[in-house]
Protein backbone atom coordinates (compact mmCIF):
# COMPACT_ATOMS: atom_id res chain seq x y z
CA UNK A 1 0.00 0.00 0.00
CA UNK A 2 2.54 2.25 1.02
CA UNK A 3 5.03 1.36 -1.89
CA UNK A 4 2.34 2.21 -4.29
CA UNK A 5 1.35 5.20 -2.91
CA UNK A 6 5.23 6.35 -2.76
CA UNK A 7 5.68 5.15 -6.33
CA UNK A 8 3.18 7.49 -7.47
CA UNK A 9 4.18 10.70 -5.57
CA UNK A 10 7.48 9.74 -6.98
CA UNK A 11 6.27 9.72 -10.35
CA UNK A 12 3.92 13.05 -10.13
CA UNK A 13 6.76 15.03 -8.18
CA UNK A 14 9.52 13.79 -11.22
CA UNK A 15 6.41 15.34 -14.04
CA UNK A 16 6.52 18.32 -11.73
CA UNK A 17 9.75 18.85 -11.92
CA UNK A 18 9.86 18.22 -15.75
CA UNK A 19 6.90 20.25 -16.47
CA UNK A 20 8.86 22.51 -14.61
CA UNK A 21 11.90 22.48 -16.15
CA UNK A 22 10.41 22.75 -19.89
CA UNK A 23 8.17 25.30 -19.19
CA UNK A 24 11.31 27.86 -17.48
CA UNK A 25 13.01 26.64 -20.76
CA UNK A 26 10.45 27.45 -22.71
CA UNK A 27 9.86 30.73 -21.34
CA UNK A 28 13.87 31.73 -21.11
CA UNK A 29 13.62 31.10 -25.06
CA UNK A 30 11.03 33.42 -25.66
CA UNK A 31 12.33 36.14 -23.66
CA UNK A 32 15.43 35.70 -25.98
CA UNK A 33 14.00 35.74 -29.14
CA UNK A 34 11.71 38.88 -27.87
CA UNK A 35 15.15 40.44 -26.72
CA UNK A 36 16.95 39.99 -29.87
CA UNK A 37 14.43 40.18 -32.22
CA UNK A 38 14.66 39.25 -35.68
CA UNK A 39 13.04 41.52 -38.34
CA UNK A 40 10.88 40.35 -41.09
CA UNK A 41 8.37 41.03 -43.86
CA UNK A 42 5.65 41.15 -40.59
CA UNK A 43 7.64 44.27 -39.23
CA UNK A 44 8.39 45.64 -42.53
CA UNK A 45 5.95 48.51 -41.71
CA UNK A 46 8.08 49.58 -38.80
CA UNK A 47 10.79 49.55 -40.65
CA UNK A 48 9.93 51.09 -43.85
CA UNK A 49 8.55 54.10 -41.54
CA UNK A 50 12.38 54.13 -40.44
CA UNK A 51 13.68 54.35 -43.97
CA UNK A 52 11.59 56.81 -44.85
CA UNK A 53 12.49 59.23 -42.60
CA UNK A 54 16.05 58.93 -43.30
CA UNK A 55 15.65 59.16 -46.96
CA UNK A 56 13.40 61.97 -46.39
CA UNK A 57 16.37 63.50 -44.66
CA UNK A 58 14.36 64.09 -41.57
CA UNK A 59 16.68 62.36 -39.85
CA UNK A 60 20.03 62.55 -40.02
CA UNK A 61 23.11 60.44 -38.93
CA UNK A 62 24.14 61.38 -35.28
CA UNK A 63 27.48 63.42 -35.18
CA UNK A 64 28.75 64.17 -31.49
CA UNK A 65 26.48 66.78 -29.85
CA UNK A 66 23.14 66.57 -32.83
CA UNK A 67 19.64 64.50 -32.27
CA UNK A 68 17.30 64.26 -34.59
CA UNK B 1 36.60 80.34 21.40
CA UNK B 2 38.76 79.41 18.53
CA UNK B 3 40.94 76.26 19.17
CA UNK B 4 44.45 77.13 18.25
CA UNK B 5 46.90 74.50 17.04
CA UNK B 6 50.16 74.53 19.05
CA UNK B 7 53.07 72.19 18.77
CA UNK B 8 55.74 72.01 15.75
CA UNK B 9 54.16 72.14 12.32
CA UNK B 10 54.96 69.41 10.20
CA UNK B 11 57.74 69.90 7.35
CA UNK B 12 56.25 71.64 4.20
CA UNK B 13 56.49 69.17 1.14
CA UNK B 14 58.57 70.31 -1.66
CA UNK B 15 57.21 72.01 -4.63
CA UNK B 16 59.55 71.59 -6.97
CA UNK B 17 61.94 68.34 -7.57
CA UNK B 18 65.28 68.66 -7.37
CA UNK B 19 66.11 66.94 -10.48
CA UNK B 20 63.84 70.12 -12.76
CA UNK B 21 65.35 73.41 -12.95
CA UNK B 22 62.98 76.21 -12.44
CA UNK B 23 62.33 78.22 -15.82
CA UNK B 24 63.04 75.11 -17.62
CA UNK B 25 60.58 74.19 -20.10
CA UNK B 26 59.75 70.83 -20.77
CA UNK B 27 58.75 69.40 -23.95
CA UNK B 28 56.14 66.97 -24.10
CA UNK B 29 56.98 64.46 -26.87
CA UNK B 30 54.59 64.40 -29.97
CA UNK B 31 52.47 61.58 -30.02
CA UNK B 32 54.26 58.87 -31.88
CA UNK B 33 51.98 56.62 -33.61
CA UNK B 34 50.37 57.94 -36.08
CA UNK B 35 46.09 57.93 -36.18
CA UNK B 36 44.29 55.20 -37.49
CA UNK B 37 42.81 56.49 -40.86
CA UNK B 38 39.03 55.75 -40.73
CA UNK B 39 37.88 52.32 -43.09
CA UNK B 40 36.07 53.70 -46.16
CA UNK B 41 34.00 51.90 -47.89
CA UNK B 42 29.56 52.11 -47.54
CA UNK B 43 28.49 51.16 -44.59
CA UNK B 44 26.77 47.55 -43.71
CA UNK B 45 24.08 48.23 -40.97
CA UNK B 46 22.00 51.32 -40.00
CA UNK B 47 21.39 51.60 -36.54
CA UNK B 48 18.16 53.50 -35.28
CA UNK B 49 18.11 54.17 -31.49
CA UNK B 50 14.47 54.54 -30.39
CA UNK B 51 13.72 55.52 -26.51
CA UNK B 52 10.36 57.48 -25.56
CA UNK B 53 11.82 58.39 -21.95
CA UNK B 54 10.73 55.80 -19.65
CA UNK B 55 12.49 56.03 -16.53
CA UNK B 56 14.04 52.47 -17.30
CA UNK B 57 17.47 51.47 -15.58
CA UNK B 58 17.92 50.32 -19.66
CA UNK B 59 17.72 54.09 -20.72
CA UNK B 60 20.29 54.88 -18.16
CA UNK B 61 22.93 52.15 -19.12
CA UNK B 62 22.32 52.94 -22.59
CA UNK B 63 22.58 56.56 -21.79
CA UNK B 64 26.28 55.79 -20.09
CA UNK B 65 28.08 53.86 -22.68
CA UNK B 66 26.44 55.60 -26.12
CA UNK B 67 29.90 56.69 -26.61
CA UNK B 68 31.63 53.72 -26.82
CA UNK B 69 28.62 52.10 -29.01
CA UNK B 70 29.30 54.61 -30.97
CA UNK B 71 32.85 54.20 -31.49
CA UNK B 72 32.49 50.38 -32.30
CA UNK B 73 30.18 51.00 -34.98
CA UNK B 74 31.74 54.14 -36.39
CA UNK B 75 31.61 52.68 -39.67
CA UNK B 76 27.71 52.67 -39.77
CA UNK B 77 25.49 55.79 -39.19
CA UNK B 78 23.60 56.08 -36.05
CA UNK B 79 20.33 57.66 -35.93
CA UNK B 80 18.68 59.09 -32.71
CA UNK B 81 15.15 59.57 -32.69
CA UNK B 82 14.47 62.51 -30.39
CA UNK B 83 11.65 61.53 -27.30
CA UNK B 84 8.91 63.19 -29.03
CA UNK B 85 9.67 60.97 -32.30
CA UNK B 86 10.11 58.02 -30.33
CA UNK B 87 6.70 58.75 -28.70
CA UNK B 88 5.26 59.23 -31.69
CA UNK B 89 6.65 56.64 -33.46
CA UNK B 90 5.90 53.94 -30.91
CA UNK B 91 2.97 55.29 -30.69
CA UNK B 92 1.92 54.37 -34.16
CA UNK B 93 3.28 50.80 -33.59
CA UNK B 94 1.78 49.80 -30.63
CA UNK B 95 3.22 46.46 -30.11
CA UNK B 96 6.60 48.34 -29.04
CA UNK B 97 5.27 49.68 -26.19
CA UNK B 98 7.38 49.06 -23.01
CA UNK B 99 9.88 46.90 -25.16
CA UNK B 100 12.33 50.49 -25.71
CA UNK B 101 14.67 51.95 -25.30
CA UNK B 102 15.10 49.82 -29.02
CA UNK B 103 18.00 49.65 -30.89
CA UNK B 104 16.79 49.13 -34.60
CA UNK B 105 19.51 47.45 -36.73
CA UNK B 106 18.90 47.23 -40.66
CA UNK B 107 21.02 45.56 -42.63
CA UNK B 108 21.43 46.91 -45.77
CA UNK B 109 22.88 44.02 -47.57
CA UNK B 110 20.00 41.84 -47.05
CA UNK B 111 17.66 44.78 -47.80
CA UNK B 112 19.83 45.04 -51.13
CA UNK B 113 19.11 41.48 -51.90
CA UNK B 114 15.33 40.91 -50.84
CA UNK B 115 14.88 44.51 -52.76
CA UNK B 116 13.31 45.80 -49.30
CA UNK B 117 12.07 44.93 -46.32
CA UNK B 118 9.86 41.78 -47.20
CA UNK B 119 12.28 39.34 -46.09
CA UNK B 120 14.96 39.50 -43.13
CA UNK B 121 16.13 43.03 -43.17
CA UNK B 122 17.45 43.30 -39.98
CA UNK B 123 16.80 42.84 -36.15
CA UNK B 124 15.25 44.63 -32.73
CA UNK B 125 17.59 44.51 -29.34
CA UNK B 126 14.54 45.42 -26.85
CA UNK B 127 16.63 46.97 -24.15
CA UNK B 128 13.26 48.04 -22.21
CA UNK B 129 11.77 44.21 -21.32
CA UNK B 130 15.45 44.05 -18.96
CA UNK B 131 14.91 44.59 -15.28
CA UNK B 132 18.49 45.09 -13.81
CA UNK B 133 21.29 47.01 -15.41
CA UNK B 134 23.52 43.86 -15.68
CA UNK B 135 21.29 42.47 -17.56
CA UNK B 136 20.94 45.61 -19.54
CA UNK B 137 25.05 45.79 -20.23
CA UNK B 138 25.65 42.49 -20.74
CA UNK B 139 22.83 42.37 -23.62
CA UNK B 140 24.05 45.38 -25.10
CA UNK B 141 27.32 44.14 -24.83
CA UNK B 142 26.74 40.67 -26.54
CA UNK B 143 24.78 42.55 -29.45
CA UNK B 144 27.52 45.31 -29.85
CA UNK B 145 29.92 41.97 -30.45
CA UNK B 146 27.70 40.53 -32.65
CA UNK B 147 26.93 42.85 -34.70
CA UNK B 148 31.34 43.92 -35.25
CA UNK B 149 31.82 40.10 -35.33
CA UNK B 150 29.78 39.59 -38.09
CA UNK B 151 29.51 43.07 -40.27
CA UNK B 152 30.96 41.27 -43.04
CA UNK B 153 28.99 38.15 -43.15
CA UNK B 154 27.22 37.77 -46.37
CA UNK B 155 24.36 36.47 -44.84
CA UNK B 156 23.53 37.56 -41.26
CA UNK B 157 20.15 36.18 -40.90
CA UNK B 158 21.49 32.57 -40.35
CA UNK B 159 24.07 33.67 -38.45
CA UNK B 160 21.43 35.50 -36.01
CA UNK B 161 19.49 32.18 -35.76
CA UNK B 162 22.41 29.79 -35.09
CA UNK B 163 23.40 32.32 -32.30
CA UNK B 164 20.39 32.57 -30.57
CA UNK B 165 19.98 28.77 -30.68
CA UNK B 166 23.55 28.29 -28.89
CA UNK B 167 22.54 31.01 -26.85
CA UNK B 168 19.09 29.17 -26.17
CA UNK B 169 21.18 25.59 -25.89
CA UNK B 170 23.58 27.32 -23.21
CA UNK B 171 20.80 28.65 -21.08
CA UNK B 172 19.27 25.19 -20.71
CA UNK B 173 22.61 23.86 -19.88
CA UNK B 174 22.65 26.97 -17.18
CA UNK B 175 18.93 26.22 -16.27
CA UNK B 176 20.01 22.61 -15.56
CA UNK B 177 22.47 23.60 -13.14
CA UNK B 178 21.01 26.19 -11.24
CA UNK B 179 22.70 29.21 -12.98
CA UNK B 180 21.24 32.38 -14.06
CA UNK B 181 21.56 32.43 -18.04
CA UNK B 182 23.78 35.18 -19.13
CA UNK B 183 22.15 37.42 -21.41
CA UNK B 184 18.53 37.69 -19.92
CA UNK B 185 19.11 36.47 -16.56
CA UNK B 186 15.95 35.69 -14.35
Amino acid sequence: MFDRLGEVVSVVLGALALGYLIYEIDRRKRKLSDLFYVLDNEDADISAELMDMVESGELQPYTRGGRA
Amino acid sequence: MAKTRSGPRPPMPQNNPPSVNEGAVIELPVRARPRKSRPSGPPRFRIFIIDSGWNSVARRVLRHNFALVRRLHRDDPIYLLSRKRSRDFIHRHRSLIGRDPIIAVHDLDAIQQHYGNAGFHGLHLHLGILRTPRQVLTALQAFARFLRVHRESPDLEPDIRSELRREGIVGTVEILLHKVPRVIGG
